[in-house]
Parts: C-alpha cells; sequence; structure tokens
C-alpha cells in the first residue's frame, strides 16, 4: 500500500539520517496492514531491552470509517507515540478506544501516550484488580531496564470493563471484544473484526515464541476448546507472525500446554518437588520455541502451583 | 497484637542499609551479626557444622516460590525444640520459627519462601537445654517480596483458607507419617503498591499454623510475610499411638484475625 510503504520510507530515513535518537511523533511504528484496515507492528522476540524500547510484542490498530481502535498500546510510552504517528500518518480519524488486552508490560505501558485523545481505554472486567496488584512492580521494573527510554510510560486505568463481550462500531466495522476466563492471565481479552474476519488474540497465542502461563494452565487448555470453534481468515498471535492461519497456528501452543500439564501431574504424583520439576517436565519441547530456557522454567513452577490442588 | 516476627520487620528496616547483589562478604557478616544479636541477644551460637542443613536452590527460578527445606542429623533432630529460619536480605528477615511438638519428626521440615535479594538464608536449630546451633547458605534470587501475586485472584478469594493435606503411607504403628500440607492463602507481602489507588496493598499473612494429632502437638510455627503465596510445609508426625486411626488437624491464624481450621483422617497401620 502507498501510503504504508512511504511511511516506511519516512520512518527509514529518520532512522539513518537523525543526529540524536528521536522522540516523540517523529518516528513512526513500523506497520503491516494484514487485512484491509488491519494493521500490526511486529514485536521482536526478545526480553524488554533499552534497545527495543519493550516494543516484543504484537501491536497494533483497526480503521473504521468513523473511528480508529488501538489494539494494545506498547510496551513503552515511547513506543507508544510511535504507534500513535504511524495511525496519524494515516488517518486524521479519532481515536476512539485503546484496548488492553491484558495486564502485561509488553502490551499496556503505551497507553498513557493515547491520553490526550481521550480514547475509551477497554479491558477485561479482572484488569483493574491485576493492574492494581502488579501496576507499580511492572512500571519499577520497566524504569529499571528501560532507564530514560521509559520516560512517560504509566499505569493507565480502563475506563470501559468487558466481563463477557463488548462490540464496538468504528463506523462500517464492528469489532466483537470478549472477554475470557483464567488463562494466559486472568483478564485476557480477544478481539475478532468481522469487516476482514481478522480474529486478534494477543496473547492467547503464542506463535514460535514459548506461552507464558500466567493465569491458569487448565484454563487456558479449556479456553482453546472455545476459540478454535470460532471461524476466522486470520489470526493474530500476541508474539509471532503478524498474521496465521487459524486455527492451524494454535496446534504448537495447545500441543505445549498439553505437554506440560501431563507431564507436571506425573511429577507431582511421584514426589518430584516443585523446584526440580522443570528438569524433567517438557523436555520434549525444547528447541521448538524461542527464549525457551527463560520462560520454561517459571512456566513449570506455575503449573505445579496450580495442579498440586487437583 | 501485632506478633514478635513483624516487630522484626521494623526492627529490621532500621538496621543498617538495605541489602543488595552487589554487597561485600563483610557486609554480609555485619548483617547477620546484627539480626543474631536482635533476635537471639547475648546467646551463644554455634557453627552446626553438618548437624543443620538447609537444602534450596543456589539460584531461584522464581524468586516468590523459593523451595526450602531444613534437614537436621539423626544424633540432634531428637533435641531440637525450635527451628528458626532468617533470610538475612529481605526486609522482614525472621521468615519462619517452627517450635516442635512431641509428636514431631523432627529430621525434616520443607517450606517456600520470597526472597528479596541476594543473601544468606541462615537456618538455627534450638536444643532443649538451650543450646543454638546455626547454618548458612547462599541464595541468588531477587525481587520474591515485591513481586506480584495471584494468578487468578478469583479462585484465590474462593478458595482462601482451604487446607490439602497428603499423607505418605502408614506401613507401621511406630514409623513417621510423612505429610504435605498446602494453605491457600495469598500472604500478602503489604509491599505492593496499588497504582491506581497509590495505596499499599495492606499486609495480609498467615501468623500461626498449629499442627496436631489427636490433639497433641506436632508443630507450632509463627511466620510471616516472607512465606510464599499459598504456603506449603512438608513435615512427618510420630503418631505415638496403638497404630490408630486418628485425626490430624490444623490451626491458622492469620493477621487480618481470620481463623481456619481443617482436619483430616489418619488411617490406620496395617496389623502386625
Amino acid at each position: 500500500m502507498r501510503i504504508s510503504q512511504r511511511a516506511f520510507a519516512v520512518a527509514a530515513i529518520l532512522f539513518l539520517f537523525a543526529p540524536a535518537p528521536c522522540r516523540g511523533e517523529s518516528v513512526l511504528l513500523a506497520m503491516t496492514e494484514i487485512a484491509a484496515g488491519v494493521f500490526v507492528h511486529n514485536g521482536v522476540h526478545e526480553e524488554a531491552s533499552p534497545e527495543n524500547d519493550n516494543a516484543i510484542a504484537n501491536i497494533g490498530f483497526i480503521l473504521g470509517d468513523d473511528a480508529v481502535a488501538v489494539v494494545d498500546p506498547g510496551g513503552s510510552a515511547k513506543e507508544g507515540r510511535e504507534l500513535r504517528a504511524a495511525i496519524r500518518a494515516r488517518t486524521d480519524r479519532p481515536i476512539r478506544y485503546v484496548i488492553l488486552t491484558h495486564v502485561h508490560p509488553d502490551h499496556i505501558f503505551g497507553a498513557a501516550a493515547f491520553l490526550d485523545d481521550h480514547p475509551s481505554f477497554v479491558g477485561h472486567a479482572k484488569l483493574p484488580g491485576a493492574l492494581a496488584q502488579r501496576g507499580d512492580y511492572y512500571l519499577r521494573r520497566l524504569r529499571e531496564t528501560l532507564g530514560d527510554d521509559a520516560e512517560g510510560s504509566e499505569v493507565v486505568a480502563p475506563t470501559i470493563l468487558v466481563s463477557s463481550r463488548l462490540d464496538l462500531d468504528l463506523g462500517e466495522r464492528r469489532l466483537v471484544v470478549r472477554a475470557h476466563g483464567p488463562a494466559h492471565t486472568d483478564n485476557d481479552l480477544t478481539i475478532f473484526d468481522e469487516k476482514t474476519r481478522t480474529f486478534w488474540l494477543a496473547d492467547l497465542l503464542f506463535v514460535d515464541r514459548i506461552p507464558v502461563v500466567d493465569g491458569s494452565l487448565v484454563g487456558w487448555l479449556k479456553e482453546l476448546d472455545g476459540l478454535t470453534v470460532i471461524a476466522a481468515d486470520r489470526a493474530v498471535p500476541g508474539h509471532g507472525p503478524v498474521s496465521v492461519p487459524w486455527p492451524a497456528a494454535v496446534e504448537a501452543e495447545r500441543r505445549y500446554l498439553e505437554t506440560l500439564a501431563r507431564e507436571t501431574r506425573a511429577a507431582i504424583g511421584v514426589g518430584v518437588g516443585i523446584a526440580d520439576a522443570y528438569r524433567e517436565v517438557g523436555q520434549s519441547e525444547r528447541g521448538k520455541w524461542l527464549l525457551f530456557d527463560d520462560y520454561h522454567p517459571r512456566n513449570v513452577t506455575a503449573s505445579y502451583k496450580e495442579l498440586e490442588w487437583e | 497484637m501485632i506478633g514478635r516476627l513483624f516487630f522484626f520487620l521494623l526492627l529490621s528496616l532500621t538496621l543498617a542499609g538495605p541489602a543488595s547483589a552487589e554487597q561485600s562478604e563483610a557486609e554480609r557478616a555485619a548483617r547477620w551479626s546484627d539480626l543474631r544479636h536482635a533476635i537471639f541477644g547475648d546467646r551463644v551460637v554455634e557453627d552446626a557444622g553438618d548437624l543443620v542443613v538447609i537444602d534450596a536452590p543456589a539460584r531461584a527460578e522464581d524468586a516468590a516460590i523459593v523451595p526450602v527445606a531444613i534437614r537436621l542429623a539423626e544424633t540432634l533432630a531428637p533435641e531440637i525444640l525450635s527451628l528458626y529460619l532468617v533470610i538475612d536480605g529481605n526486609p522482614s528477615p525472621l521468615a519462619a520459627h517452627f517450635l516442635f511438638g512431641p509428636l514431631a519428626d523432627t529430621k525434616e521440615i520443607a517450606t517456600r519462601v520470597r526472597i528479596d535479594d541476594y543473601t544468606y538464608l541462615h537456618a538455627v536449630a534450638e536444643t532443649a537445654d538451650g543450646r543454638l546451633y546455626a547454618t548458612a547458605r547462599f541464595i541468588k534470587a531477587a525481587g520474591g517480596c515485591s513481586a506480584p501475586a495471584g494468578k487468578d485472584q478469583a479462585l484465590a478469594l474462593e478458595r482462601l483458607g482451604k487446607m490439602k493435606l497428603t499423607l505418605s503411607a502408614r506401613l507401621k504403628p511406630d514409623a513417621p507419617i510423612g505429610a504435605k500440607l498446602l494453605v491457600s492463602h495469598p500472604n500478602y507481602s503489604g509491599l505492593q503498591m496499588d497504582q491506581l489507588s497509590r495505596n499499599y496493598i495492606p499486609a495480609d499473612f498467615m501468623q500461626t499454623l498449629d499442627v496436631s494429632y489427636n490433639g497433641r502437638s506436632v508443630f507450632r510455627l509463627e511466620s510471616d510475610i516472607a512465606i510464599s503465596e499459598d504456603p506449603s510445609f512438608n513435615f512427618s508426625f510420630r503418631p505415638a499411638d496403638s497404630g490408630g486411626p486418628g485425626v490430624l488437624r490444623a490451626e491458622i491464624l492469620d493477621s487480618s484475625q481470620r481463623h481456619f481450621t481443617q482436619s483430616w483422617p489418619v488411617p490406620a497401620a496395617p496389623q502386625m
């Protein structure tokens, strides 16, 4: 698409010739238009660092005839400003909604960049509770990790809460926002764009990068059963390529989660301790996921804590 | 009553600066010296050698859930009345004090703790005649006390105070029985701030746990915010009856003055 190519070129030129790191609106986040009016930025498969500004998740926006909805404002106010600039390079329509798909820092800390637009911030009914528990900790960690690049990032409370389903009208375009039971976190939202049959799963779907269990392993597997019956032309994972076939792309994640559940139950059954379980559980998954050693041991600990109550 | 352990929390905040990964060995030694005096006064604390052993991972995968087991030598175990677990670098260093009852089998006790910074752990065993034996272990972990808790907050609320007990097989009337006790409790540390309200989430933690068998004490635990969310304990007890059956009972009082009790049948030993 012509506009996006130009925007990309502008961004590239700014990167090449800017004498100092660019700030504010001048940098545009690189976007891919995966379906008409659906734009996704591809997060890098890394841990948060000053080099990546915590731009590690797939985030983006959906363009209607009347308004724009942001789906995850990004991992820092800086990424949020760059996303906003990328939107403004394409349209002057109001940014009416900023959807926060869940509490994790790589998805929400860009929200502050949109405060001046006065959008509705849409979140799961359990998001405020999760922000209360974790927001402070996440913000301190972000500041430690990004240093000056965390500047302006803050915890923004949702103004519209979703407990089951909410339809958003962007003008000739309806988005169906669904709230899910405890899975990746206890406050996961998905968004279905009816116009292009694009299913934005955020972190309920990990592709290539190892899934993180921070809600309920059993709950996540249950949610997958409900999600995979929803027909869509494509899906947007929270981490992975910007567009993947649905539901085929979920199979690796399901296999990992099922393996985790089965082998953690077995470890508990034979009395393997919580600290040792990760050495035995899920080793067949090693090599199949990026960042395996960074997250797998914690996934096993979380699963163990959940499953030992069964 | 706030409780003695919470007093040590307040006290520790006034002690020499916060611990950190960069602390020197001399600073760590000074920290332990301060803590030892705060907890044990002028009493002599002997080096336990091999008599007391702390088993814990050298580097914790999750600083909010660090499993720690304390083992006592066969020769020392019967002499032991109580056991202290101190996490030097934590904001509230005295993590747990186990007071053993007549039915305790003290050879090993295990729990899971929060660790806030690279730190020494100290286990101090106290004998009936008042001697103290200490051992130390260094652990690399950070952020456990202020780490976010609660992956599924609705479940945590619904399950609050519920307990789960798993017993090892009872093979002989006089053999010790191993037990694993899980308690559903968030054990809020009071160190997490709610960014939206700008208030700290109040501390809400298990203060005492009493475990008894047929009305006789196995152990009493005085504990604190350093015990992980959903506290877990592995211990053993000697039923000291003619082979059962009997009843194991756990009783909890938390810092919000909630009281939780649960009992489980202990099957009889097979007829010899």
